[in-house]
C-alpha cells in the first residue's frame, strides 16, 4: 500500500493490523516490473519483489478528517462523578481520584445507607481491574470512618471471568452504556 | 531563496502563523509553514486547513522563491536566534538559518504536497474595531462547548442583530451574547470558537476587516489574514431562551463576588454547586462537602425583587466564569426562581449578557 504521503506499507490478509514491513516518507519509490524499491533520505533501502500482480488499484480519498477516540477511561470517570446514581440508587459523589497509599481509586462514593463505596472505572473491566479494585479496598478498610465498605468495578463492558472473581470478592459489577450516559439526566439543568 | 531580515520581525510573522498549524493535522505536510519569497516580502502560510494563517513580513530579498520547512522547529529556531539580522537561504534541499554566529539547517519539505488552499475572499468585508472584537470574542467563547461531539455548540453565531453585529455562543449549561453597536454584516456563520481565540495572537489590529462568506470567516489587517471554516448546521434558536422578564435582581460589586466565588471554589467541585440565597442584605454564599468541609459568606448588594428571597445554586466556574467577562464595576443578576436560567449582565449596559442555568438541588 501507497499512502498519499508516501508511505510504502506491506500488510498481510490475515493477523496483525500492523504493517508487516513498511518505509515511511519521505521517501523515493521506483517501479520496476517485478520489484519495487524505495530509499529513505538516510539511504536505507526496501525492496519489494512481486511475484504475482492480482490487481493494482488507486483511490483518492481526500483529506484525512484525524481520528477520534471516544469512550476513554477519563472521560467515562468524569461521566460517571456526574452521575454517580447511574451505579446505584442515590449514590452520591465524595470525591474523584481518591487518594489511597498504593493510588488513587478513580471514585469514592456515598450510599443513602451510609455504606462507602469504591469505584473503580475501565473501559473493558477484565480480571486486572478486579485486582485493582481488591487492593484498593484492602488499604480503604484500614480506614475506619469508611466503614461499612464495598466496591463496584464499573465499564462499558465486562468479561464473564472477572465477573465470576468480582462476585466471590463481594464486588458489584456494572455494565454502562457510554452513549446513554452521555444523554443521562444529571443535576445540571440545561438550556436546550 | 536568500533573504535577511530583523529576527524579531521574523520571529513574529512564523509565530503568527504558526498558531494554525496544529499537531495532529490531517496531512502531514501541514506540520509545515509554506514561504513564499518575493517582491521584498516574505509570506507565511500556516494551517490545518479548518484555521488558516497567512502572514508577511518585509524583508531584503537576494533571490525569490518558495519552501516550506517544519512549523515549529522553524519558528523555535528564530526565536532563539541571537538579536539582530538573521539570513535564510535554501541550500540543496535544506534551509539555513544564520546570523551573529548560530547557523541551523532545516530540512525543507515537498512543496508539492501542499494542499491547494483558495485565497481568502476580503469580499464584502467590514471595518470592525479591534479592541472591541476581541473584547467582544473573549466575553462569548467562555461559553462555547468544547464537546467535539456537538460540533455546533463548539460555535459562535456571528450576525446581524437590530443593534449591529451580534456574537452568540452556547455549550447548553449556558449562554453569552454580546452586541457589537453600528457594525453591520455581510452575512451570518457560525465560527469555531477555536479558530476566533486565535485572532488575539494572529492578525489582531486596532482596526479588523470581516467579511461572512459562504464556506469561511476571514478577518484581515495590516498583519495578514485568518480564514476560519464555518461549522456547517443549525445553531439553537437563543432568542426563545431568553425569559420575557425576571423579577427579581441584584446588584453586586464584580470583584467582590468573584473573590466570594473564589473562595467558594476552594469547597466546589464541578458536580458540587455552590448555593445562593439573595435577600434585602444581598447574596449569602454556602457550599458544602461531606469529605472535605464548607464556606459560608454574604456579599452585601442591592437587591429588588417580588420575593423576599431566592434560593439558587450554581455550578461555581460557570457562575464565575460568567461574572469575569462581565464588563464594569458591578453586576446585575436577574433571577426568575430556582429552575430557570438567570441573567448576569453589567449594571447599567445592555450590550453583554450571560445567560446561566441553575443547579437543581
Amino acid at each position: 500500500m501507497v499512502k498519499a504521503d508516501g508511505c510504502v506499507a506491506i500488510h498481510a490478509d490475515g493477523g496483525a493490523y500492523k504493517p508487516l514491513n513498511w518505509m515511511n516518507a519521505p521517501n523515493t519509490l521506483v517501479e520496476e516490473d517485478d520489484r519495487w524499491l524505495i530509499t529513505n533520505p538516510k539511504g536505507e533501502e526496501l525492496a519489494i519483489h512481486i511475484e504475482e500482480s492480482i490487481s493494482d488499484m488507486e483511490f483518492e480519498m481526500g483529506v484525512d478528517p484525524g481520528l477520534e477516540k471516544d469512550g476513554v477511561e477519563a472521560h467515562l470517570q468524569e461521566l460517571l462523578a456526574a452521575k454517580p446514581q447511574v451505579l446505584e440508587d442515590g449514590l452520591e459523589l465524595v470525591r474523584r481520584e481518591y487518594p489511597t497509599d498504593i493510588g488513587p481509586v478513580d471514585l469514592l462514593c456515598r450510599s443513602p445507607g451510609g455504606d462507602t463505596v469504591a469505584v473503580e472505572i475501565k473501559r473493558m473491566g477484565e480480571i486486572d481491574g478486579v485486582e485493582q479494585l481488591t487492593r484498593y479496598l484492602e488499604r480503604l478498610s484500614h480506614d475506619s470512618r469508611l466503614h461499612p465498605l464495598r466496591g463496584i468495578l464499573a465499564a462499558t463492558a465486562i468479561t464473564q471471568q472477572a465477573k465470576v472473581l468480582a462476585g466471590a470478592r463481594g464486588i458489584r459489577c456494572v455494565e454502562v452504556d457510554y452513549d446513554d450516559l452521555r444523554g443521562a439526566p444529571s443535576n445540571h439543568l440545561r438550556l436546550f | 531563496m536568500q533573504i535577511r531580515a530583523d529576527r524579531d520581525d521574523l520571529a513574529e510573522a512564523f509565530s503568527r502563523a504558526n498558531r494554525a498549524v496544529g499537531t495532529k493535522a490531517a496531512l502531514p505536510i501541514l506540520q509545515g509553514l509554506l514561504c513564499r519569497v518575493s517582491d521584498g516580502m516574505l509570506r507565511v502560510t500556516g494551517s490545518d486547513t479548518e484555521v488558516t494563517v497567512r502572514t508577511s513580513v518585509e524583508v531584503q530579498v537576494m533571490e525569490e522563491g518558495s519552501f516550506i520547512v517544519p512549523s515549529r522547529f522553524m519558528t523555535d529556531a528564530v526565536r532563539r536566534m541571537p538579536e539582530g539580522t538573521v539570513t535564510l537561504r535554501s541550500v540543496d534541499g535544506e534551509i539555513e538559518l544564520e546570523g551573529n554566529g548560530p547557523r541551523f539547517t532545516i530540512r525543507q519539505l515537498a512543496i508539492d504536497d501542499y494542499p491547494d488552499l483558495a485565497e481568502p475572499d476580503p469580499a464584502g468585508a467590514v471595518k470592525v474595531d479591534g479592541e472591541l472584537l476581541l473584547e467582544a470574542i473573549a466575553q462569548v467563547t467562555v461559553a462555547a462547548s468544547s464537546d467535539s461531539a456537538r460540533p455546533i455548540l463548539t460555535g459562535v453565531l456571528m450576525e446581524n442583530s437590530d443593534s449591529g453585529l451580534r456574537l452568540v455562543a452556547t455549550d447548553s449549561y449556558r449562554l453569552a451574547v454580546r452586541d457589537l453597536a453600528d457594525v453591520k454584516m455581510n452575512g451570518s456563520g457560525l465560527v469555531p470558537a477555536r479558530g476566533l481565540r486565535e485572532l488575539g495572537r494572529t492578525v489582531a489590529s486596532t482596526v479588523i476587516n470581516v467579511a461572512i462568506q459562504e464556506r469561511e470567516a476571514v478577518f484581515s489587517s495590516d498583519r495578514g489574514s485568518l480564514s476560519i471554516r464555518l461549522i456547517e448546521g443549525n445553531f439553537p434558536n437563543y432568542r426563545q431562551l431568553l425569559p420575557d422578564r425576571y423579577p427579581n435582581e441584584v446588584v453586586l460589586g464584580k470583584e467582590i463576588l468573584l473573590d466570594a466565588v473564589g473562595r467558594a471554589s476552594l469547597v466546589a467541585e464541578d458536580h458540587i454547586p455552590i448555593r445562593l440565597n439573595m435577600g434585602e442584605a444581598g447574596v449569602k454564599i454556602t457550599v458544602q462537602r461531606r469529605d472535605l468541609g464548607g464556606a459560608v459568606e454574604l456579599v452585601s448588594g442591592v437587591y429588588r425583587g417580588e420575593l423576599d428571597e431566592v434560593d439558587i445554586a450554581f455550578n461555581a466556574r460557570y457562575l464565575s466564569e460568567g461574572v469575569m467577562a462581565t464588563d464594569g464595576e458591578q453586576i446585575r443578576m436577574e433571577v426568575v426562581d430556582s429552575f430557570k436560567p438567570s441573567v448576569i449582565r453589567a449594571s447599567g449596559r445592555d450590550d453583554f449578557l450571560y445567560l446561566l442555568m441553575p443547579v437543581r438541588v
